[in-house]
Order: structure tokens, then sequence, then C-alpha cells
């Protein structure tokens, strides 16, 4: 029994020295290396928007290796503050140079970014913006790089609402409603539908998750058999929102429009069970971020903001592309 | 315990070897991991998880297990920040008001196991829900700005050591001189080795059993301060799956989740091995799915070596005894 044990604990260590080795870790030994150290500090990397991400940015420092060297980090799940918090807080502790932060809460993340600014480290925000009101309060200026998530929004729910009419209901499904991108989607949607006279019917939260969008829609469509269109501000929910109307044999009367662009939701495009998303290029923004931050470090001047481009995805657009 | 005073050292000797380890290994794949801000940013980051650990363990000891606490942390720190923001209530009756949700919450989750006997797992469970419930209704689903105002905590008072931490220490060596020395603790360790035993000598289980779980709840407000002083905000959506976490540091530690033994000293070290190990994973940019991987690893390690020593133990305690027979 006693030498089971052991076997299976020397078993677990080496097994776990050959994931660590194998995880892409290399020794410290060898000579310091002086490149800029940026470390990249993104929301949850179960989200296949921020895996995107991650993959350009490291594509991105492979191909200009000499340059700088990336820490590229994610949390568990898209409400996992305080894992964040500790995450940047590691990566003053390893002295990098510069920090790119999508933050998971515009206002949580602000004290610590403020410690890292004090610590000499250049702090460049992207993806989701910080609170304004906060950061003047701490009289920081961070500079923002990032879509224009209203504007995204705005154009998806304009091209929704150029499929229905004056009168019809729609319902919009926002994000962990603390989070100023869902908060900035969910205005664009409203905007879109005031203008062309829609009915909001209601406006539900499903946390960008897909299987609570998938709960909250099937409830949603039984409470409000006339919703003729559902607006998602990210394309999860809005596969979690196809999968309850398919459930209810609704899929061919209620417009799905999401944001995001996701790989999963090409093939729904194309065969119109979504009708549009934005793309916002994911990937782009976090390289975006860390060219910014090189210039910061290289010029040591301070940069304006940076809206990043948006575009509508529609089945249109796609069919153009592949031609 | 007494009798063999050499031991104790090596009680915790599992736990000390993985740490140890793993400050090896990060220092050796990572040129900056071996400094003092490390190490001074990891006593900064566990005062929260230290605290509801210390909870946890007299929960466990006691044969129970908490599932509720990361969703109670969660309610004291928006009770608090409504308290403070919204109603414009003074400091210290906000935090009064903290305090009064964790331990309503504790005692109910005692009182509830105890009068139903009803599985710990289970009332602590829908406790999970209730109180994230109670949260988002309380702070309606955003986040509760607090801003500088309880900021202090968290400032450095010595080498860059915070308050927060120092607070923390003291309650490890509260709870553990509560544990080992006091009639209380001995009751606890009584109820997680023989109930029935108890019961019969006259001594009132259940009480105890309340008296636990709501210490479980107030050490929880106390974390919620701590984490909201660090964030300078009230998130709803903190504390989610932590108590997975809190269970992990416990169990690393060494205390069994049979009941009946365990340390609260030695549940520090497994905070310190977990929070160790979050640390060095992501200052080396470790993926999250290998971070996970790696994690489990630890924990299934830590475990099985603990119940190597304790097997070694209980052989040996049985032959002394045999011996004093």
């Amino acid at each position: 029994m006693k030498v089971t044990r052991l076997t299976i604990t020397v078993i677990l260590s080496a097994a776990l020295f050959a994931v660590l080795l194998y995880s892409g870790l290399k020794p410290s030994f060898g000579p310091r290396n002086t490149t800029p150290h940026i470390a990249l500090v993104m929301k949850s990397l179960a989200n296949e928007f921020f895996l995107t991400m991650e993959h350009e940015a490291r594509a991105h420092q492979k191909s200009s290796a000499t340059e700088y060297r990336l820490t590229a980090n994610g949390i568990r799940n898209e409400t996992d503050v305080s894992g964040q918090v500790r995450i940047i807080e590691n990566m003053i502790a390893q002295d990098v140079d510069a920090l790119i932060v999508a933050p998971a809460d515009s206002r949580a993340l602000i004290p610590v970014c403020a410690q890292a600014i004090q610590q000499g480290i250049v702090v460049i925000n992207i993806d989701n913006r910080f609170n304004q009101q906060t950061l003047a309060a701490k009289s920081l200026q961070i500079p923002f790089v990032g879509p224009g998530n209203r504007k995204g929004a705005k154009m998806v729910g304009s091209y929704l609402a150029d499929h229905l009419e004056a009168g019809d209901g729609v319902a919009v499904l926002e994000g962990i409603p603390t989070a100023h991108n869902s908060q900035e989607r969910k205005a664009g949607f409203i905007e879109a539908f005031r203008e062309k006279a829609l009915d909001i019917l209601t406006i539900r939260s499903a946390e960008w998750d897909m299987e609570k969008a998938n709960i909250v829609v099937a409830a949603l469509i039984n409470e409000y058999p006339d919703v003729k269109g559902i607006a998602c501000a990210n394309d999860s929910m809005a596969l979690g929102a196809v999968a309850a109307l398919k459930a209810a044999g609704k899929l061919n009367s209620v417009y799905v429009v999401g944001f995001d662009n996701i790989s999963a939701v090409q093939e729904m495009l194309k065969n119109g069970q979504i009708l549009a998303t934005a793309d916002q290029f994911g990937g782009q923004i976090a390289v975006n971020g860390i060219e910014y931050a090189l210039e910061i470090l290289k010029t040591g001047t301070h940069k304006a903001d940076q809206e990043t481009p948006v575009e509508l995805i529609t089945k249109q657009s796609i069919e153009n592309n592949n031609e | 315990m007494n009798k063999y005073p050499t031991r104790s050292y090596f009680n915790n000797f599992g736990s000390i070897t993985i740490l140890a380890a793993l400050i090896l290994v990060f220092s050796l794949l990572s040129r900056n991991f071996l400094s003092l801000k490390t190490f001074t940013a990891i006593a900064n980051q566990i005062p929260g998880l230290t605290v509801m650990a210390i909870g946890m363990t007299f929960v466990i000891i006691i044969g129970g297990i908490d599932l509720s606490v990361g969703s109670v942390m969660a309610f004291s720190a928006v009770g608090f920040a409504s308290a403070l923001v919204e109603w414009q209530l003074p400091l210290a009756l906000a935090v009064l008001l903290s305090f009064c949700l964790g331990i309503i919450c504790g005692s109910l989750n005692g009182l509830i196991i105890s009068h139903w006997k009803i599985p710990s797992f289970i009332v602590t469970l829908a406790m999970l829900e209730m109180a994230r419930g109670a949260t988002y209704l309380l702070a309606q689903s955003r986040t509760i700005y607090i801003g500088s105002e309880i900021s202090w905590i968290n400032e450095p008072v010595i080498g860059g050591i915070s308050l927060a931490f120092v607070l923390a220490l003291c309650l490890v060596f509260a709870a553990h001189l509560i544990l080992t020395e006091t009639v209380f603790g001995r009751y606890v360790v009584g109820i997680g080795t023989n109930e029935t035993a108890m019961q019969l000598s006259g001594i009132n289980s259940a009480l105890v059993r309340v008296l636990v779980f709501t210490g479980a709840g107030g050490l929880a407000s106390v974390a919620a301060l701590l984490s909201s002083s660090r964030l300078e905000a009230a998130d709803p959506n903190a504390g989610i799956g932590l108590e997975l976490q809190v269970i992990a540091s416990v169990v690393i530690g060494g205390t069994s989740l049979l009941g009946g033994r365990g340390s609260v000293i030695a549940t520090f070290v497994g905070v310190l091995i977990i929070s160790t190990l979050e640390s060095g994973l992501s200052q080396i940019g470790t993926s999250e799915p290998f971070k996970r991987i790696i994690t489990g690893l630890v924990i299934m390690v830590a475990v099985i070596m603990d119940i190597h020593r304790s097997h070694v133990q209980s052989k040996e305690v049985v032959s002394t005894d045999l011996k004093y027979s």
C-alpha cells in the first residue's frame, strides 16, 4: 500500500514537471535580456475572442522578437476581477515595462493600474474602456485602444431593424451589466431600434454566456411570443439564442444578431440562422496596443486614444469576401 | 499530539516540501520570481483567502463543508459598499452591517444543519445560491465603486507588507490557539472524530456546530472588507468559485475532509502553496489550460503525500499505544 502511494506521488510529480516544461517554458539562465518586456492581460481565454487576441499577439511578438518580450495571461472566467488584479500585481513584481490590459471591470481594475503607473510601468487600456470619471478622480490618464462598441452595435441593430417593420417587438441580451463594452453595445442596439420605432420588449442579461442565453431566451419567447428580433451583445449569447429558438421551432420567425464574429457563427451567418454580427478585429486590438506601448517606451510621449475599426458582417459580406 | 513534540514540524512536512519545491522551480524558470517584490505581492494578495480558509478549517475539522463562503463574501462586500456609498452611513456602521450579514448567513447555515440534521453540503449549496441572488439584488448587478476611503487597509506598513496581511496573520495565530489550547477547540476536534461520544458525555454539539458555521460566515465578511479595500469597489460577481480555492487550501494543508484532524497553521501553508503557484504560473506566462492542469496536479500530489504521512503516523500511534497498554 505504502509503495503504491509513493509511486503515485512520484509519477504525479514527474507529470507535473513534464507539463511545466512542455507548456513552453525556458529556464532563466543566461545573459539578462534588455529588450522591453510587455505583459498582455486579457479576460477569459475560454472566449474565442480573447484566444484570437492572444494568438495574434504571440504571432506579432515572434515576427519582431528582437524588439520586445511578451507575457500573456488571461483569467478563468469573465467575472474573475480579483484574479485579474492578482495577475497585474504579479506582472508588477515581474518588473515589466508595459502593461496592456483588457479590464474585466471598468472601475475595479483602476487602483492596481494606478499602482503600476506609480512604478513607472506604461499602461495601455484595450477592448473595454476604463470608467473615465474614476480615472479623472485619480488624475490618471490611460490611453485606450479599442473598437467603437456603440458604433458597431448600432450598425448591427440598424441592419436588423431594416428587416423589420415599425412597431415590431425586439429584445436585447446584454453581457455582464458592469462591463463598459456591454453597456455601450446595449446603448448602440437601443439607439438603432429607437430610430426605426421598434418596440423594445425587454432587456435581459445572459452574462456573455451561451448556456445562460439559452435559458434566458427560452423563457423570453414564452413570455413574448410576438418577439421578431433578438440582439445579443456577443456571439456566444447569439449561439445560445439560436439553440433556444430551434428547440421552440421559432427559428424562421425570429431574427438573431450578435457581435464579435467568432468562427462558430460563420456557418450560421451563411445559412441565415444569425442575421448579422460585427467584427472588431480582436487580434488587431492587442497588436495595436502593443505597438502603442512600444512607441511610448521609445519616445516617452503620451498618446491619445485610438479607435480601431468595426465592420458589419452579414451573409452578403461573407460571400463578397469569398469572391 | 504533545507526546511527540519533534514531530510537529514533520506534520507539515509534505506541504512545506511542496512549497519549497514550487519556489525553487519558479526561481529557475523566471528571473524576477525570487525577489522581495514577488513575496510582498503574494503577501498582499492572500489575506482574503487566508481569513476564509481559517473558517473553513474549523468547518472541515467538525466534519462539514461550507460552499457558501464565496457568495457570502460578495454579499457582505456589496452590503458594506451600499451602506457606505448609497445610504451614506459612517464607516463603522457600514463595517458592522457587513459583519452582521456574514454572521446571519453563517448562523443560518449552522442552525439549519443542526436542527434538521441535513448534510452541510446541501444547506450551504442552497446558501451559495441565495446569498448570490441577494447580492445581485442589493447591487442591482452593478459594481459599486467605494473609492479610496478604506484603501488604507491595503497600504504597506512594514517593508511593503500591508495591514491586511498583518491582520490575517494575527487571525491565523488566534485561531490556532483557539483550536489547540481551548476547550472549544477540543470539542470541535471531538465532534469531528466521534460526535456520538461527545453527545454522550453531555456536550452540546449542535451549539458548537452553529458557532463554527457562524465563525465561517463572519470571517467571510472580514475577507469581504479586505477584498473591497483592494479593489476600491464591491463587485457582485466577486468570489464565484472561490469556495473551491478555499477548500483546496485547507485540504492541501492536510486537514482531513473526513473531519477530526487539521491545523490552522497547516492551512496557512496550503494558502501559500495555492498563491505561490498562481503567482509563479502567471509570472512565467503559462497559458490558462496549463495553469489549471498544473494546479490540479499540485493539489493531487499534496493530498496523496498527506495521506501517505497520516497512514505512517496512525501506524506509529497504534504501536505506541500498544506499548503503553
